[in-house]
């Protein structure tokens, strides 16, 4: 087991290769053993085995076999259930956790938000806890006394921030936490589902400074179990499933593997009650153009095509709904079946066909997802997700996300 | 393994003694008037128990010291080391959340908490020095430096024992309730409250290589009748500096594991 953090002067080649391709974090089949320690005789038993490095201790496994690479300004979440070990893993990039074998190698500074105050004193203010926390994340106190201005500001808290933080709401904590980390101006920045606390606005902060730190070349890696932040945040992604990496690739084709699976297991605990069996779900669905080719590519102000094939378990025509979102998350339209009075054709036993057509697509320019649902007919539930991604090409210099139709004319100049 | 690390963490070093310091006078209105307050109550109960209720003889060699000033030259530094090494045993446990959360050297845990009992017992030390002085008692100021010098090893022997059995209590759970028993038997097993000379001739020789006994003895002469360091001063710190090496080196070697069982 070796595991190496700062750049080491004696880097072997292989390493030094990485080095210079940018990568800032590698793990190789990194595993992870918790010791049981719940009789005494266990306790005795692994102490002995840590001090003479004998493996031999009852364990039960976490994490097995875990290889990752993230390089300069990538940004990778984490998916997967609970006690799948993400956090296990996040702990050991941040060197909090010592993994039982593999090697783990990670260059630059690293700022792991696991918990956001976990460093705080609760009968220290605000403005002491800042100090501490500070120290903790291995800034000099000279370092900091820069910095509280700007942290101060960030988490906008007003005069709270001189009262004892046991004063403080949980919201309040977290800003103040988030706003430390982000004056650590780490390189690798790690957060374990921080961003699901705080108010609206201050979440979007968060966002926004993510954002701004990964376009000015930061690396990111979060654990969510919001499949949105890691879908507006990340690139790729990375599906833990008990202990082992499932699945590895563009963070919107994981979510949605991930999210088919929470369904099928959703729909798998339903089916023994619905004895009819399955529930509706989208088949397929694609964009094409006007003369029926597939395309993912569109030009501005060309139609398009929504292709779609659903089934629904007892032969009754589904709802089905789609929705436009941008690539960053904001949402442009979306509609239902219903509301035309559009009920999906026959094809087959329990299959149904649909399209949607548009005719000049008002979009600007940049990168879509179409998203398709289908819903069952009575109680109108969402149980499936569908989604396939369009670019709209062309050259801009407008603003927004869908072209108005205007026309500019001379002003009267009266009212 | 075994060292400081980085200069930056002398600054966390600092943070984490400071926020012992608070969390100890949490609440209180006056936390530092205590740290005067409580030893001189302390040394006015010893005065009263010792002087009136059992009307202890002095010790032969310190023929004009009162018998509370001979206790009090040793009990203090002993206060020092068994709270400190009480403290730094239960440091990890109490702060399991950080290290659970947080990437830092636990090492600074441990040391912060002995540094900090020592800089609350040092103030109430040279208080009770300077109001026995005022008292009228033979307290030789010009011994302070001396004192100091044989009080680090002292306090060095405790961040070495400490680190230890901060590891070992953070894996095993019970050593605590047991130190409490050791912590009590060394007390009256070393000369606090007696003169070494008033053990009988088999047991000398546990009173001068147990180095409680060594450093009571030792304080107690360069604080009452004066005088340097001698040889033997040396010898006790270079076991004091292996103890503190080992336990530290034990410490290191199970720290990286501690969040297993935290």
């Amino acid at each position: 087991m070796s595991v190496v953090r700062a750049p080491g002067s004696e880097a072997p080649p292989a390493a030094r290769a990485a080095e210079s391709a940018g990568e800032l974090i590698r793990l190789r089949s990194v595993t992870k053993d918790y010791p049981r320690i719940s009789k005494g005789t266990d306790r005795l038993r692994t102490m002995a085995a840590l001090l003479f490095r004998s493996r031999e201790m009852p364990h039960f496994r976490v994490l097995e076999d875990i290889d990752l690479d993230l390089r300069k300004g990538e940004s990778l979440g984490i998916v997967g259930e609970n006690g799948a070990g993400k956090s296990t893993l996040l702990k050991i990039i941040a060197g909090v956790v010592r993994p039982t074998s593999g090697e783990v190698r990670i260059e630059g500074r690293v700022g792991a938000l696991l918990e956001l105050g976990s460093g705080f004193h609760p009968d220290y203010t605000g403005r002491e806890n800042i100090y501490l926390s500070s120290a903790l994340m291995g800034l000099s106190r000279r370092e900091t006394r820069g910095k509280v201005d700007s942290i101060i500001a960030f988490a906008d808290i007003g005069e709270h921030i001189d009262e004892p933080i046991k004063h403080y709401s949980s919201g309040m904590v977290v800003r103040l936490g988030f706003a430390v980390a982000t004056a650590l101006e780490p390189e690798v920045l790690i957060t374990d589902e921080v961003l699901a606390v705080g108010d609206e606005s201050f979440q979007k902060k968060c966002i926004d400074w993510l954002q701004d730190f990964l376009r000015e070349g930061g690396t990111l890696l979060m654990c969510s179990h919001s499949m949105y932040h890691v879908q507006t945040l990340c690139r790729k992604a990375v599906w833990i499933h008990q202990g082992r990496l499932r699945m590895q690739g563009e963070s919107f084709d994981v979510t949605r593997e991930y999210l088919t699976y929470h369904e099928e297991k959703t729909a798998k605990t339903r089916v023994s009650q619905r004895p009819e069996g399955g529930l509706t779900k989208i088949v397929d669905a694609w964009i094409e153009r006007d003369d029926g080719e597939r395309a993912s590519t569109f030009a501005r102000g060309e139609p398009l095509v929504l292709q779609g094939v659903a089934y629904e378990p007892n032969d009754r025509p589904p709802v089905v709904l789609f929705g436009i979102i941008r690539a960053d998350g904001s949402a442009v339209y979306g509609s239902h079946s219903n509301e035309g009075g559009f009920a999906p054709v026959r094809l087959g036993p329990c299959r149904f066909g649909f399209a949607v057509r548009f005719e000049a697509l008002p979009l600007l320019p940049g990168k879509y997802h179409l998203r398709v649902h289908s819903l069952d007919p009575p109680g109108l539930r969402l149980f499936d997700t569908f989604e396939v991604d369009f670019v709209v090409t062309g050259e801009t210099r407008d603003y927004g996300l869908v072209e108005l139709a205007h026309a500019w004319l001379p002003g009267r100049g009266d009212r | 393994m075994v060292s400081v690390g980085p200069a930056r963490w002398g600054w966390l070093l600092l943070s984490f003694t400071r926020r012992e310091l608070t969390s100890r006078y949490a609440g209180s209105v006056s936390g530092l008037a205590w740290t005067l307050l409580h030893p001189l109550a302390q040394l006015a109960i010893y005065a009263y128990v010792f002087n009136r209720v059992f009307r202890v003889g002095v010790p032969a060699e310190y023929p004009s010291v009162a018998f509370v000033t001979f206790v009090a030259a040793a009990l203090w530094p002993w206060i020092m080391f068994s709270e400190g090494l009480q403290r730094a045993m239960g440091s990890i446990a109490a702060n399991g959340g950080l290290i659970r959360k947080v990437a830092f050297p636990h090492r600074l845990l441990v040391f912060a908490a002995i540094l900090a009992t020592c800089i609350v017992h040092g103030i109430g030390y040279v208080v009770v020095l300077v109001v026995l002085r005022i008292a009228g008692q033979p307290v030789h100021f010009s011994g302070i430096p001396v004192a100091l010098a044989l009080l680090v090893p002292y306090m060095v022997l405790a961040i070495g024992i400490g680190a230890f059995l901060a590891a070992l209590q953070t894996l095993l759970r019970d050593v605590e309730h047991g130190m409490q028993v050791v912590l009590q038997m060394l007390f009256y097993a070393s000369p606090i409250l007696y003169p070494a000379t008033l053990v009988p001739e088999p047991l000398r020789l546990w009173m001068r290589v147990n180095p409680i006994g060594w450093f009571s003895e030792r304080l107690r002469v360069v604080l009452l009748h004066g005088g340097g360091l001698v040889p033997g001063d040396a010898t006790m710190a270079l076991g004091c500096l292996l103890v503190f090496l080992a336990g530290l080196w034990f410490f290191e070697r199970l720290s990286p594991h501690f969040e297993d069982f935290l």
